[in-house]
């Protein structure tokens, strides 16, 4: 029982890592911060292409 | 059109055919002049435009400036446009593909001319204004609603293009401003070599221009008649449908930014 509530207790741990890691890394804050404001504060996206 | 962009730089003609085929969207300003060029093989046979009769030209898209800019130097040159064989190729293919002899010559924007000559494999047949000039390439498109309904947002928008554009452009510090925008915009924006932007941004340093960058109906009218006769615009469409002149016109007293290399902020 104890090995049982230590192994669901480092899973329980891995996971969390993971998905704190991915939503640090993977998550773009800013974009659905900026997406939750009202229209007329939102910044604009500007989409440009790498060449002239 | 998903409203995940509100403004884009696009090539002009795309801009236009996209307005013509429905989408709410209007060009507010210009994203530069010049700064296309068709290249040829440095060693190769093509000397004159007249040699490409017969030969493979890559252009990055059916609306692009850049296959315009062909069909307008075939009817200079008394060509066919049946004589030039066109291919679509992605940008960053046309170098390799020219030194590898898959095509013998390409019409692209900077910094694909660039990076054939400076690869020591590409030379220059003629820059954009040696066929057209005030050529323009690249355009801003903004989105209908956003234009409605927050206009002041955009005219910042184009008022910042437009201060930048002087600050490439202020006469004695031309040179000092484009090489530490060619640093700046290659390492933090395009993760490009700023070698290379240093060579399309200056040399010679009108071989991309930023001003002016106001759209003018007389430069549009080329593009559109161009797109006409060449079979990627099927309706007649008035330059008032797709572009909209206020933003430029609002930002026509704009000063250059204030800004040299190490300072924190533009003023």
């Amino acid at each position: 029982m104890k090995a049982m509530r230590k192994l669901l207790a480092y899973t329980f741990a891995w996971i969390a890592a993971i998905t704190a890691g991915h939503l640090y890394l993977n998550v773009n804050w800013a974009v659905l911060m900026n997406d939750r404001l009202p229209l007329s504060k939102r910044k604009l996206n500007v989409a440009y292409i790498p060449v002239t | 059109m998903s409203n995940k962009m509100q403004a884009a730089f696009m090539v002009a003609p795309m801009a236009i055919a996209l307005r013509a085929q429905g989408v709410p969207v209007k060009i507010v300003y210009l994203g530069h002049r010049y700064g296309s060029a068709v290249v040829v093989q440095k060693d190769g046979p093509v000397k004159k435009f007249t040699d490409l009769r017969g030969r493979v030209v890559a252009v990055p898209s059916r609306f692009s400036d850049e296959r315009l800019i062909l069909f307008r130097a075939m009817k200079i040159n008394g060509m066919n446009p049946s004589e030039i064989h066109l291919v679509e190729m992605a940008p960053p293919d046309v170098a390799g593909a020219l030194a590898a002899g898959a095509i013998d010559a390409f019409s692209m924007g900077e910094p694909f001319p660039s990076q054939s000559e400076m690869s020591g494999r590409g030379r220059v047949l003629f820059h954009a204004r040696e066929y057209w000039p005030d050529f323009m390439s690249c355009v801003l498109v903004v989105r209908q609603d956003v234009i409605d309904h927050r206009p002041e947002a955009v005219q910042v928008l184009v008022d910042g293009i437009a201060r930048s554009g002087l600050w490439l452009e202020e006469k004695e510090r031309r040179r000092a401003h484009r090489t530490q925008a060619a640093d700046f915009v290659g390492r933090y924006y395009y993760r490009q070599d700023p070698k290379l932007l240093r060579w399309a941004l200056l040399k010679p340093e009108d071989r991309v221009k930023y001003e002016p960058l106001s759209p003018r109906k007389a430069d549009f009218e080329i593009v559109t008649k161009l797109m006409r006769e060449t079979g990627v615009l099927d309706r007649e469409i008035a330059f008032e449908e797709y572009v909209d002149i206020r933003f430029a016109e609002g930002a026509a007293g704009q000063k250059p930014w204030k800004y040299e290399a190490g300072w924190a902020k533009a003023q």
